[in-house]
């Protein structure tokens, strides 16, 4: 799958623009593929993600994973309130909360 | 009483046609659009589910998903042929710290089911297992 993850990356942030509308079982190895280059501070942007399931949810417990044995500081923006409810549902949220698109202008 | 029968093989890649089908169903019906989401999940780890765990992921196996449509309520009936399961666990699952340690990732289906319906029930024998999901209208 091409286009699973646009990388965007200044000083120590690195932005993972999530490209595929879904987040699931087919999309899972090439998203989570993106755990290999994580930055000290690593944020999910789920702009144009239109549905994740809990295979999906599975592998960006990955990166949570990753960013939790290098010290990392891991991120989601822009993710939609359907998905906000089902990321607290399962306490995503505590391992990957939230930051606000304007939160990263200070790392520009 | 309305209904709308969509077979798949057990490729999760047509778990996406399901679920397509499940988002224009609950349009359909006149949920709202949170709740056509939480009724695309449902199916979406329903149909996983029967292609995993039922079916195994033989492509020969169909899973069948009928939507069933009255004035009261949306019922989604999803059956594998798999060699059944002995319970389903519905119980809430959720991210914790020893988890992740153990690198047990998965496992939030059922109860994602069990918490975006408003019934849900299981049928399963050796021949395989059915689940049904239930959404009322409400107001």
């Amino acid at each position: 799958m091409t286009n699973a993850i646009r990388r965007e990356e200044f000083g120590e942030v690195a932005v993972l623009h999530i490209g595929t509308p879904s987040v699931d079982g087919v999309s899972a190895a090439a998203i989570e593929a993106a755990c290999a280059n994580m930055r000290p501070i690593t944020v999910l942007d789920f702009s144009n993600v239109s549905f994740i399931n809990s295979s999906g949810i599975s592998s960006l417990l990955k990166f949570v994973v990753t960013a939790r044995k290098a010290g990392y500081k891991l991120f989601a923006m822009n993710v939609s309130p359907h998905h906000q409810k089902i990321f607290k549902m399962v306490e995503m949220s505590r391992f990957m909360p939230t930051i606000e698109e304007r939160d990263l202008a200070i790392y520009r | 009483m309305d209904r709308v029968e969509v077979h798949i093989p057990s490729d999760p890649i047509f778990e996406r046609v399901v679920r397509a089908s499940a988002g224009e169903i609950g349009q359909a019906f006149g949920f709202s659009v949170e709740r056509v989401e939480d009724l695309k999940l449902a199916v979406s780890e329903a149909v996983n589910n029967a292609i995993e765990h039922g079916n195994k992921r033989e492509t020969g196996k169909p899973v069948e998903v009928v939507f069933a449509l009255d004035h009261e309520k949306l019922e989604v009936r999803i059956s594998d042929h798999g060699a059944g399961v002995g319970t389903l666990d519905f119980s809430r699952h959720v991210v914790e710290e020893r988890n992740l340690e153990e690198g047990k990732l998965r496992g939030f289906g059922s109860y994602l089911i069990s918490a975006l319906v408003d019934d849900c029930e299981v049928s399963s024998s050796q021949t395989g297992t059915v689940l049904t999901l239930r959404l009322y209208r409400k107001g």
